[in-house]
């Protein structure tokens, strides 16, 4: 059996969808921050896959891959340390106390 | 060949001079922080504002440069851009005017805070003028990530945590889809991150590929919409404006959304050209719902920073107007208002941060009376507020005129018609507050007014302050009278832009393609 | 030079309000908006010399193009329609200013937004540019809405944004038009002759001059759209009133005249049965709303509504006679009205009430108000139509130029002229005649000050009643040529009349032969 291209996009078809479900029920401010992470990946995998199909000579998928994990990266640290701050200040990340601002 | 020099050409590094000047103005910013200390913070902001100005020099400069593609087609420096780029440094230096006071009666580093603005102005500059797909998504990281730490800024403030961890959150799930739309316009074309390679490839769609072209168009719009803070996406506006620290709020609504719509026009003209009606669609159901929800909700509100939050909604769905209309004018009406709308948007958060640094307080009622005790300041704001209400002889009634005009050319009637409607809405509020500080009688002051200190202009980090007072409210004024010449400036930022020639012709593509392979031999 | 009336008030606005606060004179941000106000007037009066009123074009243009690529340009031009209209504003404008409470509030904001809405006022009415037009229509808003706000009586807030609101709603109904006629006509520019050669298809143009409609009408106001200006006038201070009947309502109509007919007139023609249809009906339900009220405000408010559709119903006569009588119809309103608020002003100044139930017996020579009282029921009279008196003139030359194309809208409206004579007849019966109640016997004595401005106003109307020419002849050129346009010379054929000179009939006065009232 052949491994097509197909199978990378539902693959990250379904990380994504997880990752937005993740998002959605999720209560715990971490896990929110790891959903996001997981679409992420999900976007990594896209790349990939079609850089591996589509684009083999300059790999610029696999350049942009390198890019969203660096930046994930940046966004996880900057991420934790809101959710640091804000648990100092308040003793708890359940999103659901986080209700000083509303509309 | 000489490679060096043939790197350098096809580099062409000049066209991010200005974006250059960002940088080490930064670098200066950051390690003079680290040598002098605390001590010279305010002489370091003062230095950020002169290098912002040297940029926006840089920026006069490049006008109607004929290089504009810089970095094998990464960056492209072309008039459009340069005008983004210029709104938002403005915006920064104004930002950075305004918050010198703020930050230093915050208890807070006043350098690090001006780093941090630095680089996300850098990165709302480079999403300007990016021009592969990778570049708009590092510049768009730069620009969000730097923008969550200035909401979170005031870390010992809860609610400025509290609205920090909305907007990362809100935020980076929205740059995710986005990312993933990204990742799907590289597979459709055939692994091009080249805008206008893309757009080539995309020229016939087969059905499955359109299908995939339509997923694209709506995950990379909820991108855009979520930066521009177009309803659905504005869930995270009122509460990150409340929250966060006035200046940066100030930033957020100028300089970031200025950077949103560049990346919306660029990305959808050049990108998503073949798909235009379907883009249009949805940016005029966009536009439809930012008018109506802006204007009503911002009715209700008590605090004048949610006021202005959902005011700047309202004003995302007028200039989405010149956005959905699709012709030359459309993008230059977008672009003179945005212009305009830097000075009266940074006008009326000037006003709003003197008055929390007198009185401490946002509360739309606080401010009744106020007219007795600062008249220059009730002046301002209320010059500032009727100008974002569209009165006329004010910058905004011009920029409105403009935008709905370019509407009803386009035959956006309807459109046209609820903007004019929900206008009338806006005038009832932005009144309410100017009522609350010109007509209440002496004996209606609120308790707040009554306790006014004395102005005294004379204290450290006011100068700065009220010299963007002072601009602000002469640029609002004047704007409007004397607009012939923004009005030019707009029109031919867009006439002269190569992101409308390449969405027709090949031209420039084939040369790239050139460039390319002469490289990788 | 047309300029001066635009840029005049602004420069005293910044004077006045660069007068220092601490100042124990208050009386200087007055003295300078009464110079202003006069040297206003004094430039209008100049002006009248040198206009010429044979000439059917603009004269004293001044363009300077503002935004190339919108086509919008700064382009004034004074003619015969805008000529008096102006002078009322100027004179207007200064006894306003005249008439204000010496002691007032805030004096520097009041002179200063008084002369702004002076600014707005004239700029509307000499913009030859769609776009200008709008601009100083919505200028002129946020002056009186802080004029009202600030200064009021205990609604004021209320009543305030009412007007705000219902008068933004009309701007952008204007503004629509305007834009829709633009775009559909092909121009390139907003300028306002251009424009008027323009061929639109029918069906769209009823679309655009229906919004302009609904916008002037507001503004004029016409029943139903009448609701914001009885509670403005009752709320607002009485120069305020005056300028709001005298000058602002004309906006309306002059719009009308200058737009819908100027520019629609084919629209206009097939509208106008209606149009003369909801001027009955608002001169009907103005003059029994009127016989309702106990606020003798609300008695002018209401017969403001009354006479304004008087205009309207000339106005959809649409003959050159007609146009005239719509336009003689304005200023005689604006001098009445002006009045009546004055005295109805004076009146309250002197006894802190205006209910019709509580006074009696205001003229009574000793202890009353004799002089104030006298030109009240000069100014009634005046207003029911009385002849010897500009309000008699002006009815008259409307029902003239309506009867023959409106005959029945025209008798409904007469019956509302009649109806005039009856609601102030029983304000004037209960307020100034009868016995003096003790309540009301100590008032203060009126000085010269507070009559010297109605006095003029009456002069005025007893001398425009008596030599209604002097008025006629500025804008009767330019009335006729407002509905003289080659296509449709078979429409304007229907009134046979017109081509006389109406000045040398007028100047024969004719006696008058009016059916049904009085």
């Amino acid at each position: 059996m052949e491994l097509q291209l197909e199978y990378f996009l539902l693959l990250g078809a379904a990380l994504f969808c997880i990752g937005i479900y993740g998002l959605v029920t999720s209560r715990n401010a971490v896990r929110v921050l790891m959903s996001v992470e997981l679409l992420l990946n999900a976007v990594n995998l896209n790349l990939m896959g079609f850089s591996n199909f589509l684009d083999p000579v300059e790999i610029k998928g696999q350049v942009f891959t390198v890019f969203v994990i660096t930046v994930a990266a940046a966004e996880a640290a900057v991420g934790l340390a809101i959710i640091l701050a804000i648990y100092r200040n308040r003793d708890t990340i359940d999103m659901e106390q986080f209700n000083l601002l509303k509309w | 060949m000489d490679f060096s020099s043939t790197v350098a050409s096809q580099l062409n590094a000049g066209v991010i001079l200005p974006e250059g000047l960002v940088i080490i103005t930064l670098m200066v910013v950051l390690v003079g922080d680290i040598i002098l200390g605390r001590n010279a913070s305010r002489q370091l902001s003062y230095v950020a504002i002169a290098g912002l100005l040297g940029s926006v020099v840089a920026l006069y400069f490049q006008w109607d440069n004929s290089q504009t593609i810089g970095f094998l087609g990464g960056f492209n420096g072309d008039n459009l851009s340069i005008v983004f780029r210029g709104t938002i440094v403005l915006s920064t230096a104004f930002t950075i005017l305004m918050s010198i006071r703020y930050i230093q009666q915050s208890g807070t580093a006043l350098a690090e805070f001006v780093s941090i603005l630095l680089t996300a102005t850098l990165g709302a500059m480079f999403l300007c003028g990016a021009n592969d797909l990778v570049m708009i998504f590092l510049s768009l990281e730069t620009l969000s990530i730097s923008s969550y730490l200035l909401t979170g800024y005031t870390k010992r403030d809860p609610r400025s945590n509290e609205a920090a961890l909305k907007y990362l959150l809100i935020g980076a799930a929205s740059s995710a889809i986005f990312l993933y739309g990204v990742s799907l316009l590289y597979g459709l074309s055939g692994g091009e991150i080249r805008l206008d390679a893309i757009a080539a490839q995309l020229t016939d769609l087969s059905s499955g590929q359109s299908l995939g072209v339509a997923i694209a168009l709506v995950f990379a719009i909820a991108g855009i919409a979520f930066k521009i803070s177009a309803v659905p996406f504005h869930q995270w506006t009122p509460d990150v404006y409340e929250g966060s620290p006035t200046p940066v709020v100030a930033f957020l609504s100028v300089g970031s959304k200025a950077a949103g719509f560049a990346l919306a026009i660029r990305l959808l003209v050049t990108v998503f050209g073949q798909v235009t009606p379907e883009w249009q669609f949805i940016f005029t159901a966009l536009a439809v719902l930012s008018m109506i929800l802006g204007n009503v909700v911002a009715l209700a509100q008590t605090s004048m920073k949610r006021m202005l939050a959902y005011s700047s909604i309202a004003q995302a769905g007028f200039v989405m107007i010149g956005l959905v209309a699709g012709s030359d004018d459309g993008y230059a009406s977008m672009v003179f208002y945005l212009f305009i709308y830097l000075f009266m948007n940074l006008g009326a958060f000037t006003c709003v941060i003197l008055f929390s640094l007198r009185t401490g307080t946002d509360q739309i009622a606080e401010y009744s009376g106020l007219y007795q005790k600062d008249p220059l300041l009730t002046l301002a704001l209320s010059i500032c507020l009727l100008s974002l209400g569209g009165i006329p002889p004010l910058a905004g009634f011009f920029g409105k005129i403009y935008l709905f005009w370019v509407g009803w050319q386009a035959g956006l009637y309807g459109l046209v018609l609820l903007g004019l409607v929900t206008s009338v809405v806006s005038i009832y509020y932005y009144i309410r507050v100017v009522k609350m500080m010109v007509v209440k009688e002496p004996h209606e002051m609120s308790d707040t007014v009554k306790n006014y200190p004395p102005i005294r202009w004379n204290l450290p980090g006011m100068r700065p302050l009220q010299v963007g007072l002072v601009l602000s409210l002469v640029a609002t004024t004047l704007a409007g009278i004397l607009s012939n010449p923004l009005f030019n400036l707009a029109n031919s930022s867009i006439s002269n832009s190569s992101v409308f020639q390449t969405a027709s012709t090949p031209v420039i593509l084939s040369e790239s393609i050139i460039n390319r392979q002469s490289l990788s031999e | 030079m047309l300029s001066a009336f635009i840029l005049l008030p602004v420069l005293g606005a910044i004077l006045i309000s660069l007068v220092p606060n601490t100042n124990p004179n208050q009386n200087r941000p007055r003295i300078i908006a009464l110079l202003f106000g006069g040297v206003i007037l004094l430039w209008n009066v100049i002006l009248g010399f040198q206009f010429d009123p044979s000439q059917t074009a603009m004269q004293f243009t001044e363009y300077i193009p503002w935004i190339s690529w919108l086509g919008f340009n700064y382009h004034l031009g004074l003619d015969g329609l805008s000529l008096p209209l102006l002078f009322l504003n100027s004179f207007l404008t200064l006894i306003a200013i005249y008439s204000s409470n010496v002691n007032i509030q805030r004096p520097r904001f009041y002179y200063a937004l008084i002369l702004l809405l002076s600014t707005g006022v004239a700029g509307a009415f000499l913009a030859q540019d769609l776009l200008l037009f709008f601009l100083f229509y919505e200028l002129e808003i946020i002056p009186l809405y802080f004029l009202i706000a600030i200064w009021g009586g205990g609604r004021r807030t209320y009543a305030a944004m009412k007007f705000l609101i219902y008068t933004a709603l009309s701007g952008i109904l204007v503004l629509a038009a305007f834009l829709g006629l633009v775009w559909f006509s092909g121009a390139s520019t907003f300028d306002y002759e251009p424009l008027r050669e323009q061929v639109i298809p029918l069906g769209i143009q009823l679309w655009l001059l229906a919004a302009l409609l609904v916008g002037l009408l507001i503004k004029i106001p016409i029943f139903p759209f009448h609701t914001w200006l009885p509670d403005a006038h009752v709320e607002a201070s009485t120069p305020v009133s005056v300028l709001l009947a005298g000058v602002l309502l004309k906006l309306g109509t002059y719009g009308l005249l200058r737009f819908g007919v100027g520019l629609f007139f084919e629209a206009w023609i097939t509208l106008a049965p209606w149009l003369a249809t909801l001027a009955a009906i608002s001169a009907l339900y103005g003059a029994f709303a009127a016989i309702a009220q106990q606020d003798m405000k609300k008695v002018v408010a209401y017969s403001s509504i009354a006479h304004m559709a008087y205009v309207l119903l000339a106005a959809s006569a649409s003959t050159p006679l007609a146009l005239t009588a719509a336009m003689f119809q304005m200023i005689s309103h604006g001098l009445i009205s002006a009045l009546l608020f004055l005295l109805v002003g004076v009146v309250y100044k002197k006894t802190g009430t205006r209910d019709v139930n509580v006074l009696r017996g205001l003229l009574n020579p000793e202890k009353g108000l004799p002089i104030i009282g006298s030109l009240m029921i000069l100014g009634v009279m005046a207003s029911a139509g009385i002849p010897g008196m500009v309000g008699f003139i002006a009815e008259f030359l409307v029902f003239r130029a309506a009867f023959p194309i409106f005959p029945l809208q025209t008798l409904v409206c007469l019956v509302g002229t009649g109806l005039t004579a009856v609601y102030f007849l029983l304000m004037i019966n209960k307020v100034f005649f009868g016995r003096l109640t003790e309540s009301l016997s100590q008032l203060p004595q009126v000085d010269w000050g507070d009559r010297i401005p109605a006095i003029i106003l009456a002069l005025f109307i007893v001398i425009l009643g008596l030599q209604p020419s002097w008025m006629v002849r500025w804008s009767e050129t330019d009335a006729t040529a407002l509905v003289v346009s080659p296509s449709l010379l078979s429409q304007v054929a229907q009134a046979p009349d017109q081509a006389l000179s109406l000045g040398d009939e007028l100047s024969m006065n004719v006696l008058p032969s009016r059916s049904g009232n009085n």
